[in-house]
């Protein structure tokens, strides 16, 4: 027994992870769960949890847990990133011991990508889509509640590796060989393999889920050409996913096989080549790069025709170029790697089809600048980051270009130089977007508006921060600095330009304050939003009520043109006020179930107990999955109708009645 | 029939209603099968193709290069019979809204085992 | 392809399980899987045509490859390919008994199948070609053993639609579950038709 107790504790907390720190918010965390509970009980909420939030499929309500998620993880994100800027901060530095630093900085990327961006874009289809198409929920209500709670189970387990075992520390990409068990033979790469599998799950299905929503779910007289741009990004986006996850699924399983079960797919001693992985990791890789932004280019179409009074310049043109976007970002990913040696015609092929993406690209950027062009600009919070957002993203395009001419990413490739080109276009293109959305649709989701004052403190600490933080990177990586190191000779010239980016991001940080303070402010005091359509919007979602009503629309639109809100608007008429009684009627609705959330609990399990290879747990977790699968194939009482009084009721309070 | 209480519909209405019934070559396409002779004749193509591409291999009738390239047109033949015959490829409710995606992925698949194999020949003189 | 819809679709009713709106959307979404599932096998075939020399110190595919067991598996699952699109064809005419009977045959046949795979796999561990050999096994081994599970899973997700056909009958619901699951499995026989010719064929070439 004795000995069983210290195999425990040696492996749970292996030498290598002993550190005060951990310890410290190991001890925070105990408490802090120990708070929650007290509070839940103490309040009597724990039916009111399990009632309106785990077993929950409603879209809205969906969309506030991915938001929660998201915020939460840029949080720890963010962290990682000033961590690593304090150690970069001043030549041979050991702010935090090598090993530790591998750990943050490869913690830092997965989060922000998987597990902060993803959820936060997910957050936005959920809330908006559905609303935007006339449509009462998603096609697959159950399913995207499935994905919700992999995506959280996944990225659950991902964090625990913080505290149980020690973190991944091969990167965000985790290239063999140095994820083999040769080389790296704690749980940690197991930790990153598995929650990265049971998160790609959950978003193989929302993309799934999406994709037949906007297909099939739309109002009627709502045809492709007639979509609102956030629509037609979604599309595209889930599109991208569907064909993107795949390859990835398939790399992260060969390389748990390796570690798990004594596969060679990718140790050289048997024939393997850890350069495949690469090859199946970028294929996946690059189309996510785009998975990323597509959204908030549909973003930014809602925002600047909102704010500039004008309907979207060369609307045509903006959907043929995200469908060109998405055919070229497939035959891109080599870019990635190439210095690994293929021929020149390979490298030829995929740095001319790189620079090919910027053409189209180039075109959205006209189009949102003509839209601006003689509109009645206001510049709220949500516009600044539009405005913000254009020039950024050019910048950091054009230095993709520069990265594309082969030869000369020879001399850039894994330099700061890539560092602060792609932080230039995911920061300045999606992490905007997504600030850009937040101000924008927060009334609709919450009822309230967000504080603009302190809106725009956020946006101008953000905004510089970010500049501050990455333009002398640009020139460290000119300079030599290469990524991921852990520290630096004072003799480099590298001193100065690592200070200031550091300061930059402490901004970024005081930026990130003030966002949650802002969140915070405008929940107790924001100015509520009584008419549902605080901003003079075009789309349908400006139409409803905010806090949208649990059944959406009290009768489904019937759509004539492009903006359908806007044109209901310049006839005169509105939804509010005109439904007459008689025109509603029972709604379907889908049924709450607690299988989703059973589900993903069971695959955490399964995944915890794999990372260990603890086989048992691992087994018990795998029973789970079936049950729940099972349970769910018999399950057909999975819908209840809502009795038209209750929803006349509902919109009588509103004053949307008519009568 | 149906447990939502839908009317039923005949193919056309519900392709009528379609908000997107301009797209002609998304028209969906129901067989009519009064008695199982597609399948019959599916299920003896697969067959004959099979034994085909059994016979030529083993048989090493071509060249190596050549062999492959013509059982792999059997097979893609092969699927497309599948596809047709026995997954109902254009049947739909409204528009066959799958051709789109499944076109794309195939051409996706094809691309990416076929650039794969090029990327990982690392023919480059220095590396 | 852009033929004008057929006359008799003026007067045909659609199927059972596309006449129920909610039904035909989740076939629609259950294309959407398989679209995923052609890349998930469409990356284990570009690691295989990668792999396909790297057998180290391990067996060559000519070397490996025994085509008798090989044919049976085809035979196997082209024939149940055939018995449940006879199935499909007797639950448009609603024979619920019929639709039974055919998806009995097909799991059998199916069961056959992986019997033999697995049979296969055994006698290629005992002359020690495990994927601990070489990549090209381990290629080899996730490739056919992907779909051996997804095979697996379809015989298992057919006895449980055998269960629900028998309590409630060809309905919206069941009929959308029956016919979803023919298009899995015929997909399945898809992939089966490429790994025959693309690693069996293709390794006997030589």
């Amino acid at each position: 027994m004795p000995s069983f107790v210290s195999y425990l504790i040696h492996t749970l907390f292996p030498p290598s992870v002993r550190l005060p720190d951990i310890l410290l918010i190991d001890v925070g965390l105990v408490f802090g769960i120990i708070g929650i509970v007290v509070f839940l009980t103490k309040t009597g909420r724990w039916g009111s949890l399990w009632r309106d939030w785990l077993t929950t499929v409603d879209h809205k309500k969906i969309a506030v847990m991915y938001l929660i998620a998201a915020l939460l993880m840029l949080f720890r994100g963010g962290v990682d990133a000033l961590m690593i800027r304090a150690q970069l901060a001043a030549p041979g530095a050991h702010f935090m011991p090598a090993s530790q630093y591998d750990e943050v900085f490869t913690t830092h990327g997965t989060i922000m990508i998987f597990f902060m961006a993803m959820p936060f874009i997910f957050a936005l289809f959920n809330a908006v889509v559905p609303l935007m198409i006339g449509a009462r929920d998603v096609a697959f209500p159950r399913l995207n509640a499935m994905s919700y709670w992999l995506f959280a189970m996944g990225a659950a387990l991902f964090n625990v590796s913080f505290i149980i075992g020690g973190s991944p520390n091969a990167g965000w990409t985790a290239y063999p060989p140095y994820t083999g068990l040769a080389y790296n033979p704690g749980p940690g790469e197991n930790y990153y393999f598995l929650a990265l599998l049971i998160a790609g799950l959950g978003t193989t299905m929302t993309g799934i889920n999406f994709l037949v929503t906007t297909i099939r779910m739309r109002a009627p007289g709502m045809t492709l050409m007639k979509m609102p741009m956030f629509v037609w990004s979604t599309m595209v986006t889930s599109a991208l996913i569907l064909f993107a996850f795949p390859p990835l699924t398939v790399a992260l399983a060969m390389s748990l096989f390796d570690r798990l079960f004594g596969s060679s797919f990718f140790t050289l001693a048997h024939g393997g080549m850890p350069m495949m992985y690469v090859n199946l990791f970028w294929l996946f890789g690059h189309p996510e790069v785009y998975i990323l932004v597509i959204p908030l280019f549909g973003v930014f179409s809602e925002v600047v025709a909102t704010y500039s009074r004008k309907a979207l310049f060369g609307y045509p043109l903006m959907v043929v170029s995200i469908l060109a976007i998405m055919f070229l970002s497939y035959g891109t990913w080599v870019h990635h790697f190439f210095t690994m040696g293929a021929g020149p015609g390979v490298n030829a092929f995929f740095g001319l089809s790189t620079m090919l993406i910027a053409i189209p690209t180039g075109v959205k950027i006209f189009n949102w600048i003509f839209t601006m062009w003689g509109g009645r600009i206001q510049m709220t919070t949500a516009m600044l980051y539009q405005l913000a957002f254009i020039p950024t993203f050019v910048i950091g395009g054009a230095t993709g270009v520069l990265l594309a001419v082969v030869p000369a990413d020879y001399q850039f490739h894994n330099s700061y130089f890539l560092i602060a080109h792609f932080h230039n276009v995911i920061i300045g293109g999606t992490v905007f977007g997504l600030l850009s959305a937040l101000y924008y649709w927060w009334p609709k989701m919450f009822g309230m508006k967000l504080n603009e004052r302190q809106g725009r403190w956020a946006f101008w600490l953000f905004f510089i921060g970010f500049w501050v933080t990455f333009t002398p990177q640009y020139f460290l990586g000119l300079k030599g600095m290469t990524r991921r190191i852990y520290t630096y000779p004072a003799g480099f010239g590298w001193h100065q330009l690592n200070v200031i980016s550091t300061v930059g991001a402490l901004i970024m940080g005081a930026a990130f304050v003030v966002l949650v303070y802002n969140i915070v402010w405008s929940l107790r005091f924001g100015e509520r939003d009584l008419t549902g359509d605080p901003w003079d919007g075009r789309t349908l979602e400006w139409a409803l009520p905010s806090p949208v009503p649990e059944y959406n629309f009290a009768r489904i639109p019937v759509v004539h043109e492009r903006d359908a809100w806007w044109a209901m608007k310049q006839r005169g008429q509105s939804l509010a006020g005109s439904l007459r009684a008689e025109d509603v009627h029972d709604v379907e609705m889908p049924k709450n179930t607690p299988i989703p959330f059973l589900i993903g609990v069971s695959f955490f399990v399964m995944g915890f107990g794999m990372t260990f290879k603890w086989w048992p747990i691992a087994i018990i977790g795998f029973i789970g999955v079936i049950l729940c699968l099972l349970f769910s194939g018999f399950d057909y009482d999975d819908h209840h109708h809502l009795k038209a009084d209750v929803i006349r009721n509902t919109e009588a309070s509103l004053g949307r009645l008519q009568g | 029939m149906s447990e939502h209480g839908n009317t039923a519909l005949t193919i056309k209405e519900a392709y009528e209603q379609d908000n997107d019934k301009g797209l002609k070559f998304l028209r969906p396409h129901f067989a009519e099968e009064k008695f199982p002779a597609v399948q019959i004749a599916g299920y003896i193509g697969s067959l004959v193709l099979t034994f085909a591409a059994y016979f030529l291999v083993m048989n090493h009738v071509l060249p190596p290069a050549a062999l492959l390239a013509i059982i792999l047109a059997l097979a893609v033949f092969q699927a497309g019979l599948q596809l047709g015959v026995f997954m109902h490829l254009k049947e739909s409710r409204g528009l066959a809204w799958q051709l789109i995606p499944l076109y794309l992925v195939f051409l996706i698949a094809l691309g990416m085992v076929g650039m794969s194999i090029w990327i990982m020949l690392f023919k480059s003189g220095v590396s | 392809m852009s033929m004008p819809l057929a006359e008799e679709h003026e007067v045909q009713h659609l199927p059972v399980e596309f006449a129920d709106e909610k039904e035909s959307i989740k076939i629609t979404g259950f294309w959407m899987f398989l679209v995923t599932d052609v890349l998930i096998f469409g990356s284990l075939f570009s690691t295989y045509a990668v792999y396909r020399g790297a057998v180290a110190q391990g067996p060559s595919a000519n070397q490996l490859f025994q085509m008798g067991p090989v044919m049976l598996e085809t035979l196997l699952l082209l024939t149940s390919s055939f018995t449940i699109g006879l199935g499909i064809y007797a639950m448009r005419k609603g024979n619920v008994k019929a639709l039974m009977g055919w998806m009995l045959v097909t799991i059998l046949l199916g069961a056959g199948f992986v019997g033999t795979e697995i049979h296969d796999f055994v006698s290629f561990a005992a002359i020690g070609a495990t994927w601990h050999t070489s990549a090209f096994l381990s290629a080899f081994d996730i490739l056919v053993g992907t779909h051996g599970a997804h095979v697996t899973f379809g015989i298992f997700w057919a006895v449980t639609l055998l269960f629900q056909l028998k309590k409630r009958g060809i309905t919206a619901q069941t009929a959308r579950k029956v016919f979803t699951y023919s298009l899995y499995w015929h997909f399945l026989d898809i992939v089966w038709i490429f790994i025959y010719t693309f690693v069996y064929l293709n390794g006997k070439i030589v």
